[in-house]
């Protein structure tokens, strides 16, 4: 049977908390089809820029956009991994330097699809997925914007 | 919509957009860098109803149209 799987709420405000990513785990342990989880976090890096070092970034989204790209991210995943479950977080508002600003949880029987599934997902969220980062500099108001490489 | 950079440039970040029938994405850009030739210098994509939409495509006059800078997510 084709399984339905809803849209889920993927922003959060500010950063992504270490003890937010232990619950989920530990949420998982009931699960015992998975046997293999991965997971991605990007973290905020204090990079040198022209006019000094990046503090935090304040990120923004087209929200309603955001959250229609994600889902079909999602589908697209399920389709082509064999998942148990996927999660996916992302910050909005201001995120300082080394906090966690992406979650990517996924779970497989497997280790290959796991490992697979979480690079595929997060590639596609920074190729796909309309958020815009501010990078913060110094203390003084300077700002950059951010682009995807 | 503006989103991003783009809004600074504009100074906002809602707009109605007035026009004929016949608009297209590719009128749309013409148009639009013609009222803010600072965007010229700018990459950005436009969707429109929520889906990044190609030179081409009809804008239908409901329609939402969002003007999207470089996207930076993770």
């Amino acid at each position: 049977m084709e399984k339905i799987h809803k849209p889920k709420k993927v922003f959060v405000q500010g950063p992504i908390s270490p003890e937010f990513v232990s619950k989920s785990i530990a949420s998982h342990q009931s699960k015992t089809a998975i046997g293999a989880h991965a997971i991605f976090l990007g973290q905020i890096r204090a990079d040198q820029k022209e006019s000094g070092v990046v503090t935090a970034i304040e990120y923004s989204a087209y929200e309603e956009m955001a959250e229609h790209a994600f889902h079909e991210i999602r589908e697209k995943a399920f389709a082509r991994f064999e998942l148990t479950c996927m999660h996916i977080y992302h910050s909005l508002g201001t995120v300082p330097v080394g906090e966690i600003s992406l979650f990517v949880f996924v779970s497989s029987p497997h280790r290959r699809a796991a490992f697979e599934a979480s690079e595929f997902v997060v590639e596609e969220i920074k190729a796909n997925v309309p958020v815009f980062g501010k990078e913060l500099i110094g203390e003084n108001g300077a700002y950059v914007w951010k682009e995807n490489s | 919509m503006y989103y991003g950079m783009l809004a600074e440039i504009t100074g906002h970040a809602n707009e109605l957009w007035n026009s004929d029938e016949n608009l297209t994405v590719g009128k749309f850009r013409s148009q639009i860098l013609e009222k803010y030739p600072a965007l010229r210098e700018k990459k950005f994509k436009v969707a429109v109803n929520q889906k990044i939409a190609e030179d081409f495509a009809p804008i239908d006059p409901s329609a939402e149209i969002a003007l999207l800078p470089p996207f930076a997510g993770g």
